[in-house]
């Protein structure tokens, strides 16, 4: 009897549902309709993406309007349509129109796209002509109205099928920021994307609003930035690296903001913007001189005679140098029988101060010797570490954590390394080239600037970065503001200071640097290259006390520091300070230098 | 002879006595499920449809790893479940413990368990854990129903999980528990005992649609109504009533208008109503009329519970089952809110029609206007797109489970395993009456899953756990019949 009542209770329960399922599926009409009213369009409304300004407020990136055009190919009427009016509406080849048709009926439900970047009057006159079956969808595209920044900005793009498999945020047909600052900061430029749902009929065609748009989102615009770059700064830099390969890179030494950043060649952004894109990439891929390398933080560098202002800090620290120390330079030094370390003619000995601005070679090996060498470590490869430890904190041999994403870490050798090149038999006279910033000792452009805000600090850093502030954000990351300490007290850099004060304003390499009243340090060097002529390059800040600039300027095959790094830093550090140029003539001397790259025409 | 030569056991095992039926109803059920996931989840943009981030690859996944659970719970011997029962079920509590300090938050409810790439519902498994004890509590011998004590102990087995399941924020997986009311009442719990269980329901229910006075007097009509079927004087109740009305009409006229105090009705006719009970109650004293007293405890008791079911409404339903309740008794009816689900569903499975829109090709689904559509809502696939008649085979394959289930209870010479075969049909009946239900708008919305049908990992390994040792109970009744 209870068997009976229960089963009784299954068969009721099931028998209402089924009867419910009778009642909605077969008698009532009214979901039907609602079913067929929900035949609904999602159209994506794509985000403007963010602006970058720069640090006067400026535009360097822009966000301009255009339009795709999309089509879903099972909408377009059977009996076709007026494909020559269509081509005549947006200008295109007929033959194009097909293929595009063509590729878009192997998908006939899914929105396709035909062409993309109309402006607002084709859009226009194309809405008019109401081809059934297509239709337009607001974008925006990037524009560079300075035309600067190349490598440093990065480029926009389709997203494409690799990344879209790591990303499942996105859809096929976003665009996504592909290098530089628009892929470090894709998160906060690009915005959130918005749905607009249209109702539509059997023949496709929009009959208003679903719901009154109760479900619609509108897309959130991508936030702007205003970076650190001065503009006008980047223009100049942009213009006297011209025609040279190379790397100028300046840092406000107070904050660790990039006031400039060229990588040389460079290119104009616009050539990379929508249709351009795709003509232009494959040229620039194809440059033997990689345009779209950014070698300010990809690049390794000897770092040349600029290496000795590390070299001759770290020998204060250890106690092995004092300012006063004098070694003699007999055009250069001899390490071993018959092998010698040339250095140029000046007089000799000098003192610390003298050495760093004339740029000794010898003082620089003794320097070096003595620190390695130093009896209270057990054995040169000990102090060789204890070396490494120094050169590291200055932040040579690892990333600086900036917020660049291709950033590289250079390189700076080990004991551990040496060990294994000389099978355990070297000593300090084998590797006596580190003590001028030659052999195994690779570094970006980014940390040599950084050296020499390091300098200009007396001893700290912050880091460097490329964004001052992100429309509504507070504050960057923490450790932005943090300094970064290097192992080297305060009280040691004031001698290396003076050095290179005396170089550019008293007697030295640097004195063409010399502007009046600036008071402009520096330091040349000439990176010696296996693969061809010396490399050119000039490291300094300004003025001396209060430090308002640090920058490195890096000219491969470019010869001496002073013939063509130092008069580009010397007018970029004149044209921030002071915003005018004194000496034209020495922009137009340092555009003429034009230097032969042997792989320039292949 | 057989039962102790391994051999000749499992192959018995695999031959004639297993359910055959109940084993291709599962896959039947669980193949079905998955064609629906596939329209639910699937995605024409997609650049790679095989790739892992679908849902309906990853049921895959879970759909052979349950096969693999299936054919293990077939291979092992079932007196382990007996051993088990109670360990399970401390083990399940535990668990249930733990998920409510550590667990991970999801849609409000405390209730999932991080496993690395997945994520534990430990409620599905405290399912099975509690049907064991049940049947395990309720098989002991000189175990009797209907004494208090005994009765006491099975309560606190479903009230133990069921009370942590409230605490993480879950009630609606938790509620399952309670239809375990089908086990007591088929093991011979006195029918007096179910019907203030069905009251309560209705009452609760009821409390949301109707003011207090409807309420009062629906249960003054009803309670007499009672009395008079059991006790056959209606002349006099008649009369009961009449005065009753008279007598609350003269206070409310005068103690507003002659005294000006502000009585209202309601009050007027409850303190009449409550001095009229001990008139009652002498007149059934001296009648002897013993089942009043039942009524009056019935009248007193719903009027006690029915300001705590405010109280519980208010404070221990969060926000969103309140609106589900309302949206189901039709109190806020507001499209665009709260009945947006259920609207969606209904809409998706009305236009299915006789037959339905095919595979695959279900607008309503595939287009996501159905929220939950590859879980909770996956019903709505099988109606928009098989239409009535997929609906039809679909609700024929889990009446005939239910009912085999129950027809598998009655056949087990052991009580332990009809009273589990009875956990298991009721469970199922509870899922599949929820689910199916809150679909169409029989039901209020609550985040149970189909059995068998709806996406999740934990979801379909439970359940597949749940029937499976059903059938192994089953497998080895068989095997006393050879002997």
């Amino acid at each position: 009897m209870r068997v009976r009542t229960l089963q009784l209770i299954v068969l009721l329960v099931v028998g209402a549902i089924v009867g419910r399922l009778f009642y909605i599926q077969l008698i009532d009409d009214r979901y039907k309709d609602m079913a067929a009213n929900n035949a609904l369009r999602h159209v994506v409304q794509y985000p403007p993406r963010g602006e970058v300004r720069d640090r006067n407020g400026e535009f360097i990136v822009q966000s301009r309007e255009a339009y795709d055009l999309m089509v879903i190919a099972r909408e377009i009427p059977k009996e076709g349509f007026d494909t020559m009016r269509m081509c005549r509406v947006l200008g295109m080849e007929k033959a194009e129109l097909i293929k595009q048709l063509t590729r878009a009926k192997t998908r006939s439900r899914v929105p396709m796209m035909i062409t993309n970047q109309l402006s607002k009057e084709v859009k226009l006159r194309f809405d008019e002509c109401n081809f059934r079956g297509f239709y337009t969808v607001y974008r925006t595209i990037r524009s560079y109205p300075r035309r600067i920044g190349g490598n440093l900005m990065g480029y926009v793009g389709e997203i494409n099928a690799e990344q879209l498999r790591k990303r499942p945020e996105y859809r096929a047909g976003d665009y996504i920021g592909i290098s530089g600052l628009e892929s470090a900061y894709e998160e906060v430029l690009r915005g959130k994307k918005g749905v607009k749902i249209n109702e539509i009929d059997n023949h496709g065609v929009i009959k208003g609003s679903f719901r009154d748009g109760m479900y619609d989102s509108l897309p959130i615009p991508g936030r702007s930035l205003v970076c650190t770059i001065d503009a006008e700064l980047q223009e100049l830099a942009e213009e006297l690296m011209e025609g040279k390969v190379g790397s100028v890179v300046a840092i406000e030494p107070s904050t660790g903001e990039i006031l400039l950043m060229v990588s040389s060649p460079t290119y104009d952004p616009n050539d990379l913007v929508g249709k351009n894109l795709r003509l232009n990439y494959n040229k620039l891929l194809r440059n033997p001189q990689r345009p779209l390398y950014n070698r300010a933080v990809s690049s390794h560098y000897p770092p040349g005679s600029t290496f000795k202002l590390v070299q001759g800090l770290i020998g204060l620290q250890e106690g092995v140098l004092k300012p006063s120390y004098r070694y003699p330079c007999a055009g250069g030094y001899t390490y071993a029988a018959g092998r010698k370390m040339k250095c140029h003619p000046h007089p000799s000995p000098l003192d610390l101060r003298a050495a760093v601005a004339n740029s000794c070679n010898a003082y620089f090996c003794y320097v070096f010797r003595d620190i390695i060498d130093n009896k209270k470590y057990e054995n040169v490869k000990a102090g060789l570490d204890v070396w490494t430890d120094y050169v590291r904190s200055f932040g040579f041999g690892r990333t600086l954590d900036s917020d660049f994403a291709n950033e590289t870490r250079g390189y700076v050798p080990t004991s551990e390394f040496y060990n294994r090149v000389y099978r355990n038999s070297w000593k300090s006279q084998t590797i006596i080239s580190l003590s001028i910033g030659q052999g195994e000792l690779g570094c970006t452009p980014l940390q040599m600037a950084n050296l020499a805000a390091i300098i200009a600090n007396r001893g700290y850093y912050y880091i460097p970065h490329i964004v001052r502030s992100v429309e509504g954000v507070d504050s960057l990351e923490q450790r932005f503001y943090e300094k970064q300490y290097t192992k080297v007290d305060a009280e040691h850099f004031e001698p290396i200071v003076e050095g290179m004060w005396q170089g550019v304003n008293v007697a030295g390499t640097s004195t063409r640097a010399a502007v009046a009243g600036l008071d402009i340090c520096g330091k040349t060097g000439t990176a010696q290259n296996p693969h061809g002529r010396d490399h050119s390059t000039f490291l300094s800040f300004a003025p001396k006390d209060d430090p308002k600039i640090a920058i490195s300027v890096y000219v491969e095959n470019g010869g001496f520091g002073a013939t063509i790094a130092l008069p580009i830093a010397s007018l970029l550090i004149e044209k921030y300070l002071t915003d005018t140029i004194t000496r034209p003539y020495m922009i137009d001397q340092v555009k003429q230098m034009k230097i032969h790259y042997p792989n320039a025409k292949k | 002879m057989l039962r102790n030569n391994s051999y000749g056991g499992s192959r018995s095992l695999f031959t004639s006595s297993v359910d055959w039926v109940m084993i291709l109803l599962y896959v039947g059920l669980v193949l079905i499920g998955w064609m629906s996931i596939c329209s639910a989840s699937y995605d024409e943009t997609a650049i790679d449809p095989y790739s892992f981030s679908h849902f309906y690859v990853k049921q895959v996944l879970w759909v052979a790893l349950a096969f693999v659970v299936a054919l293990v719970v077939m291979l092992l011997d079932d007196k382990y479940y007996h051993m088990l029962a109670y360990p399970a079920y401390i083990g399940g509590l535990l668990i249930l413990i733990g998920t409510l300090l550590f667990g991970k938050e999801v849609n409000g409810a405390k209730a999932w368990i991080e496993l690395g790439f997945f994520s534990l519902q430990p409620v599905e498994l405290v399912k099975i854990a509690t049907a064991l004890a049940m049947a395990r509590v309720m098989s002991s011998y000189s175990f009797s129903i209907n004494r208090f004590g005994d009765l006491l102990r099975v309560a606190t087995i479903i009230a133990l999980p069921l009370l942590i399941i409230i605490l993480q924020n879950d009630t609606g997986s938790g509620i399952v528990l309670c239809s375990f009311i089908f086990v007591l009442y088929r093991e011979g719990l006195n029918k007096w005992l179910c019907i203030p269980f069905l009251m309560i329901a209705a009452l609760f229910i009821g409390s949301f649609v109707f003011t207090p006075m409807t309420m009062l007097v629906l249960l003054i009509l009803i309670c007499t109504v009672s009395e008079v079927l059991m006790n056959g004087l209606w002349q006099s109740r008649l009369i009961y009533l009449a005065t009753l009305a008279l007598v609350s009409v003269v206070v409310y006229l005068a103690s507003n208008y002659l005294f000006g105090w502000t009585l209202s009705a309601y009050k007027a006719l409850l303190g009449t109503t409550a001095l009229s009970i001990v008139g009652v109650v002498i007149y059934a004293y001296r009648a002897h009329l013993r089942n009043i007293f039942i009524v009056v405890a019935m009248f007193v008791g719903s009027m006690i519970f029915l300001p705590t079911t405010d109280y519980l409404f208010n404070s221990v339903l969060k926000e969103h089952q309140q609106n589900r309740i309302y949206s189901f008794l039709g109190i806020i009816n507001d499209p665009k809110g709260i009945d947006f689900n259920v609207n969606q569903s209904k809409i998706a499975i009305g236009s299915g029609g006789l037959f339905g829109k095919g595979f695959l090709e279900g607008t309503q689904v595939k287009y996501n206007f159905v929220p939950e559509n590859h879980t909770d809502f996956i019903f709505c696939t099988v109606g928009e797109e098989w239409g009535f008649v997929g609906c039809l085979v679909v609700l024929t394959m889990y009446c005939t489970l239910i009912l085999r289930l129950m027809r598998i209870g009655e056949r087990q010479e052991e009580p332990f395993g009809r009273i589990y075969c009875y956990c298991v049909a009721s469970i199922l009946l509870f899922h599949l009456m929820v689910n199916v239900g809150m679909t169409i708008g029989l039901m209020p919305v609550m985040g149970i899953p189909l059995p068998f049908m709806s996406y999740g990992g934990s979801s379909l390994l439970a359940f597949t756990l749940l029937l499976f040792i059903a059938i192994r109970f089953d497998a080895s009744r068989r095997r006393f019949g050879v002997e």
